[in-house]
Parts: structure tokens; sequence; C-alpha cells
């Protein structure tokens, strides 16, 4: 028997609600002291198709997903027929009968526990068929031994936002019982593999990518947040309406991207901190305004959550193909950050780094996502904000700009390329913020000599960004039979797949590349110089990253695992890949 | 006390030699100085065109935007910052062409901004192509053959969007053009100028003489615009005599009225040390 590793998937069609499951599952399991990941799988659009959502829970910190679970909960058929193989050996079945008459036969699995429970019918009872999730939900902690406690504590934190929340809590609080109830008198003397053990560790935080990245803005002090929605980026819009007054941030939903980056640089030029959120097109609507703010030297950040391409794609699903596109976004030569963070932690850190490092370069910085990172939820510790410090750079003062002594120039050729930045309302800095080669006063040039002196000065500001603070991360022992190199949310699963490795003894470590622009050439040439073999992992058709680490350190890695069916590579798959290729 | 001498730079002025925007460019000079504005607080917004220079020869501080965004920069300045005065300017391509969409967006949300078109019904910076206020039939060089839409009608779209603020003036009369935009610019909410503006290179049909004998102002002949019904029709006025002056004006909570929070600008917040604890609460 196993304590407290569990696997679960529930499924239905979207709009049955099949998410409450997972949801309640993942934050009442957190509450057990487990660490927890959560994923969700979904169709675009709002009502039918299939949906599914994927909770893991094990003791220590987890990572990402695995290919098997221990338990489905369906609501229909097609989960069950699409899921059941996903099943570990003498895994359980939870199904709506009532959906689903009939006997279920799984002749190619005899082992499979099954559970018919006329969950439709319970629901209604309740007042609508809905509640039969939480019914489902009663049903699994019955079945794994979970605390009907910690589940009602879920059940009235969850339900706190809704309108009519002393009934609707109240309804699911029943609900719940009823499920664990029927369970337990219908099935007597069931010993299921997996059960649920209270632990008394560290409190955590379970929260998505998107969360922790809007956490991570508003301590870096967003007051301007100008977005259009798009999946997967979208929930950055409401995470940041809904705390609009309580941290005194400009929210607007605009009427398209192009408004939502040319809006950033009004914003940001009156010094405050501004951002956007969006996925692959949006981006590109905002490509001319990025370049705008290149130009004019006008920091602002861009959350770009990718989804699969081309054009609309697949719009709710994961990849990793925008990453050249946003490298190279916009006519001309120009100044740009990019950090792709791989977990949550990251999303929340180097969210919080951006804006210092933007404003101390004055210049736009991404943040690259994907919808797997964007979307998943995953256990950490509560952030340790403590070391954390806001870096304006040369942003003026009222009093710098009233102690100043001549007109400061906006653009200044200096030493270190950076200008000194007035913002409008302050004196002896009148400058128009321009979208034109200029003056170190502003005015428009096309002068041979002040044109190559500007554009020098913006490439130059770079190097005020030393390579250890946008330094790859490593993980494993220092020599192994292989180095697999990678980045984005790809991280999770690397992980996930080097503890079973680990198992094996075989020996690999991960290069994690976090920050692209500026790169850390000379860190990530000498990790790969130390290479055995390598193995690049992305999730794209062509290696982008792949391409980018050639051009930049002339290192070409010869192994690949490309994946780009918009689901995210399961640490299987790794497994397979590197023992195919430690054997070569 | 602002003077106009303090809104003049050295810039060299790169405008054709008796260009419609030269009065423009003395009645908003006029208007800051008159409403006695420090130029530190005003910040001009233009996008692309002729009229996009326009911020280079004033002396506040500004924004030279990329084309058809104007009204999305000032709007982005305006909210991080209400207490600065925001002028955009823009010509018609600018504004109702490439831009048209930020345009009725800033009018129904009543941003408080002064937005002044420079309006010469034709695309002069790229050298004489049609634009979205030609008339229909307009021979140019891409549409030799004449333009066969109709054109945009602003005003009309400004009224049809709720717009609190819906004027036009014509730059051959200098005056009255710095009134508006002083009312403009005192103007609680998104404020509309559209200005006739002759291109002498590029539109010789509506050249100043065409607009001298037809313009008239509405308020001069006892035009009240109070009444909506009555500023579509002035809108659609075309002919023998064209209507200047305010079409309709109403008070209407702006924007940031709405945004009790925003009103001391988010902009010159101290964010040093920002809790976010009560942010993670949901999370444990």
């Amino acid at each position: 028997m196993a304590v407290n590793k569990l696997a679960l998937k529930a499924g239905g069609p979207a709009g049955a609600g099949v998410f409450t499951i997972g949801a309640m599952m993942a934050r009442s399991l957190q509450k057990m002291g487990l660490h927890v990941f959560y994923t969700a799988d979904y169709p675009s659009l709002i009502k039918g198709g299939h949906n599914a959502c994927y909770i893991r829970v094990e003791p220590d910190e987890i990572h990402s997903q695995l290919q098997i679970i221990d338990i489905l909960v369906a609501v229909d058929k097609k989960t069950i027929d699409k899921h059941y193989k996903e099943l570990t050996e003498n895994g359980a079945i939870i199904y709506d009968s009532v959906e689903v008459p009939g006997n279920i036969k799984l002749d190619d699995r005899k082992d499979i526990l099954i559970f018919p429970i006329p969950l439709s019918d319970m629901g209604r009872e309740f007042g609508d068929k809905i509640y039969r999730n939480t019914v489902a939900v009663g049903a699994v902690t019955a079945l794994i031994g979970h605390d009907l406690n910690k589940v009602n504590y879920t059940l009235e934190k969850h339900f706190s936002g809704k309108k009519k929340k002393p009934e609707v809590i109240n309804a699911n609080k029943k609900a719940v019982q009823a499920g664990y109830d029927y369970f337990k008198n219908n099935f007597k003397n069931i010993d299921f593999k997996v059960k649920i053990k209270e632990l008394k560790k560290d409190k955590t935080i379970l929260l998505t990518g998107n969360d922790a990245a809007c956490i991570g803005a508003i301590k870096a002090g967003v007051k301007f947040v100008a977005e259009y929605p798009m999946t997967p980026s979208s929930s950055v819009l409401h995470f940041m309406a809904g705390n609009e007054q309580k941290y005194k941030i400009v929210v607007k939903h605009t009427e398209s991207e192009l408004a939502a980056v040319n809006m950033l640089c009004g914003g940001a030029m009156t010094g405050a901190r501004s951002m956007t959120a969006t996925s692959g097109g949006g981006f590109a609507l905002m490509s001319e305004g990025l370049g705008m703010a290149g130009l004019s030297e006008t920091p602002f950040v861009i959350i770009e959550s990718q989804r699969t391409g081309p054009s609309t794609g697949m719009p709710t699903y994961t990849e990793q193909s925008d990453l050249r596109f946003v490298v190279h976004a916009s006519q001309g030569e120009f100044p740009r950050l990019l950090v792709a963070p791989g977990d949550v932690d990251e999303c929340f850190y180097e969210t919080f780094k951006i804006f210092n490092l933007t404003d101390r370069v004055q210049t736009p910085g991404i943040v690259l996502i994907d919808k797997h990172l964007s979307a998943s939820a995953k256990t950490t510790l509560p952030f340790d904000t403590s070391r954390l410090k806001i870096d304006r750079g040369k942003l003026m003062s009222m009093q710098d700009m009233n102690n100043a002594k001549n007109k400061v120039l906006r653009y200044q050729i200096t030493k270190d390329g950076i200008s000194p930045r007035p913002v409008p309302g302050q004196p002896n800095g009148l400058y128009v913020s321009t979208s034109y080669e200029h003056w170190e006063d502003s005015f428009t040039t096309e002068e041979s000599h002040m044109r190559i002196a500007q554009v020098d000065k913006r490439e130059k500001k770079m190097l005020n960004i030393k390579e250890e603070e946008i330094a790859p991360k490593f993980y494993g022992p220092k020599n192994a039979d292989l180095t697999i190199v990678s980045w984005g949310s790809n991280k999770g699963m690397i992980l996930e797949a080097m503890k079973f490795l680990k198992n094996e003894n075989i020996n690999v470590n991960f290069m994690h590349i976090l920050w692209i622009q500026p790169f850390p050439i000379n860190k990530v040439k000498e990790i790969l110089s130390k290479a055995k073999k390598t193995l690049m992992i992305e999730q794209n058709k062509n290696g982008q990253l792949r391409g980018l680490i050639r051009e930049l350190t002339g290192f070409y890695i010869e192994n690949t695992l490309f994946k780009y069916d918009g689901r995210p590579i399961d640490p299987e798959e790794i497994c397979d890949k590197v023992k195919e290729v430690i054997a070569k | 006390m602002t003077k106009i001498e303090d809104l003049n730079n050295d810039h060299t002025n790169q405008w054709c030699p008796g260009c419609g925007n030269f009065p423009i460019l003395l009645a908003l000079k006029q208007a800051i100085a008159q409403l006695n504005l420090n130029p530190k607080d005003v910040v001009m917004v233009s996008g692309i065109g002729c009229s996009g220079k326009t911020p280079h020869y004033i002396n506040t501080y500004g924004i030279e935007s990329i084309h058809g965004r104007p009204v999305a920069a000032a709007t982005g300045v305006h909210l991080t910052n209400p207490n600065l005065t925001v002028i955009a300017v823009g010509g018609d391509g600018d504004g109702y062409g490439i831009g048209l969409n930020h345009f009725i967006q800033a009018v129904r949300r009543n941003i408080n901004i002064t937005y002044v078109v420079f309006n010469n019904m034709i695309y002069a910076l790229t050298k004489g192509q049609t634009s979205p206020t030609s008339l229909k039939g307009t021979k140019t060089k891409s549409t030799p053959h004449g333009a066969v839409e109709y054109p945009v009608n602003p005003l009309a779209l400004a009224l049809a969007a709720d717009g609190t603020f819906v004027s036009r003036g014509f730059s051959g009369k200098l005056d009255h053009l710095t009134n508006l935009i002083k009312m403009g610019i005192q103007h609680n909410g998104f404020s509309l100028i559209d200005v006739f503006q002759p291109c002498i290179s590029w539109n010789h049909t509506q050249t100043y003489d065409f607009y001298m004998n037809k313009t008239y102002d509405l308020q001069s002949e006892g035009y009240q615009p109070n009444n909506k019904d009555e500023a579509f029709k002035k809108a659609r006025e075309w002919g023998p005599r064209i209507p200047i002056g305010i079409f309709y004006k109403e008070e209407r909570k702006s924007y940031v009225d709405e945004l009790p929070w925003a009103k001391p600008p988010v902009a010159l917040d101290n964010i040093d040390n920002i809790d976010i604890e009560p942010l993670l609460e949901k999370y444990y």
C-alpha cells in the first residue's frame, strides 16, 4: 500500500464542472501537508467537448504530471474510454451510473476497481446536477481515507466568493457527505492501494504560473496594466482587475493588443511601472509598439504565454514555438530583455526582477511562459521577499530635477549608455518620447554620426547586466553521462524524470536556461564544454533555443526531444529518450 | 504666467511654408499660454504624419508615437497621471483610418484628454494619397479614377459614441480655434476638435479659400450645443455652408472619475515596500 502518493484524473464534457473535483481534491490534500501538482486539459469551447483535470500528490515536492493515474472520476462514458488505460494496477474508476447506464466491462484491465455511483441523481437532490462533482469528491474521500473536515474547509474557501454563498456552501457540504456515505454504505471492505495520512510540514502555497507572475509584478510595484484577453494569459487580467483597488493599480481591458502596448508607452513614460499579458497572436499585434519602446527607451513588461500556433492553432494547448518570434519581433535592432521562467517560483522572482532590469536599462522586457506553466498549479514555499529591493535605475526624482542646473537631456550619450529619465511634471526635463531616431534632446535627426551614436548607446545598455544576474540553473551531479538542456515549463518534467533516472542509477544533469536576452554565453559554454553527451528538449518542431545556442556559442546539441502536439512532454517520455541516447 | 515664448524652441520646422498646420500650432500655444498651464505639466502626444512633428515644435513634454496610436499612448499618460494636461494631435489618416478604433473607444470612455485632428482630407507626408475623409470621387495617386468610398464623418462618429465634447475648427480662423482648444482642455472628458487644415501641397480642392467662403460659426448664429439630434444634423451639413464651432457638449463623469483609487496619480505612488502577504492567503 502506498501512503500519500496519488494521481487522479476527473473528466467530463466541458461545462460539467469537473474542474471543481480537481480543485477541491488539490486544495484539501494540500491541507493534509502534501505537495500537489494540478493541471487541466480542455478544448477551446464553453460547453461540450472533453475536459479533464489531473492532480498528483506526494509527501515531498513534485514538479509535474505523470502519464499514470490511480483514480479516474468520470461523469461520462468518453472519459472512461479515453483514460482507463492510464490507470495503474488495481486503480479505481468512480463513475456516474446515471450518465453511463449498464455495467462497465474492461476486459483488458480486469484489475481495475469499478465504483458506479448515481452522481447525477444524487447531485439533483441538492438542487442541480452540477452538485454531482462534489458528490464525487465525497466518494473519492472515502476511497482514499482522506479527511472530510479538510474537504469541508476547502469547500468553504472555494465557494466563499459566490453570491449565495451560505446556501451554496451548505448544499456542497451535504453533497460531499452524501458521496462519502454512499461509498461507505455500498462498497464495504474496500482496501484501496493508496491511503492519505496527514503530514506535519511547513505551510505551502498552491498556485499557477500566471498567478505567481502577477504577484511578482505587484511586488515590483506594477501600477498600470493594459491588456486584451487571450488564452492562456487572460487570468493575468482577471487577477489584476480583482486587485486594482487594494493595490491602487489602473487596469484597463483595452480594445486590442495594439491599444495595450501603446498605452504602455504612455503609462511607462509617466514613471508608472507598466505591463501587459498576451499570447502569440496578441504579441504579433504588439510588435510595432515593442519597437517604439525600444527606440524611445521606454521600460515596460510583456508576459507572453505561448500556445499552439501558428495563427489560431490549438488555442488552449501548450507549445514553445514563439521563442524566435519574441527574440526578433519588430523592425530594426534594439535591445530587449527576455526571461523564460520554468516554474511558479521563477514566475514570481523573475517577473519581479525583470521590472528592475527594464528600469535599469530602459528597454522593454518579455516574460515568456507557456500554457502548461500559466495554468498548472504547484505547491511551493511562500515567497521570500526579504531580499527583494526595488531599483528604478536612472529614473529621476522631483528632487533630482529641481536641483538640475542645466536642461537634462533624455537621450544623452553616456559612458554606460544609460541616460537620465525625467518624467512629465518635473522641471528641466522637457523631451519627446519618440519613435524617430533623435538627438540627445529627443529632436528628430537623420545625421550619420548621431544615428551611430544612438544605436551604439542603446546596445551598450545591456552591458549593465552582469552574467551572474542571468545565469542558467544547473541540476544534478557535475559529471554525468548526459547533459539535458532545456527551458520553460519543461523544467518540471525534467526534474521529475531525473528522480526516476536516479533510482535506476542513470547519471544525468540538466541545464535550465532562464534568461535568453541577454544570453549567459560564458556560463552556457562552460557547461556544454564539460558535457559528454547532450540532449535538447523543447516543445516545438524546429528546436528554436537549440538553434540560438548554436548561433551564440557555437555548440551543436546533437540529440533532441521535440514535441509539438500541444501536450506537455511527460517525464516518462524524457526517461525513454535519455536511455535511448545514453545507449547509443 | 506662461508666455507664448516659453512654448517656443529652436527646432527647425519641417512643414511646407504656408502649411495649414502653422495656425494650429499657434492656437495650441495660445491656448496653453492663456490657460496658464506650466509646460512641464503638459504632454503633447502625436502619431505619424505631418501633424506627428507637432510635439517637437512646442516646448512641453511629448510623445511622438507610431502611426495611428497617439490616442492610445495619450490614454496611458492620462490614466497613470491625471494631473497632467494631455493633448493628442494627429491627422485624418492617423486618427480616422489606421487609428479609428482607438478614437471611438476613447470617445465612449470619456477619457479626459483633448484630441486635435489636423484634417486635410489627404495623405500628405506620403505625398498625396486618398484619406478616410477624402470626398467620394477624389482623384489622388492611390485613387487615380476617383475615390470609391464615402468619407468618414468624425463628428457624427463621436456623437454616435456618446462623445461629450464634439467640435470643429478651421485653421484659417485662429482665435476661434484657440478658443475651441481652450474649452476642450477645460472640458472634463474627451474633447474632439476636428480642424479643417488646408494642405497646400497635395489638396487643391479644400483650400483656404474653399473654407473661408463656406465655413460659419454655429455659436455666432445662436446654435445651442445641447441637443444630440440637432448636432447630428449639423454634423452632416456639407455644401455651400459648412458649420464650425461646438456641435455638442455634455457634462458627464470622465473615465478616472469612476476610478477613485486612480485619481491621485498612480505614477507617483511609493512602491518600495508593497505587502503581498494578503495576496498569498488564498493559496495556503
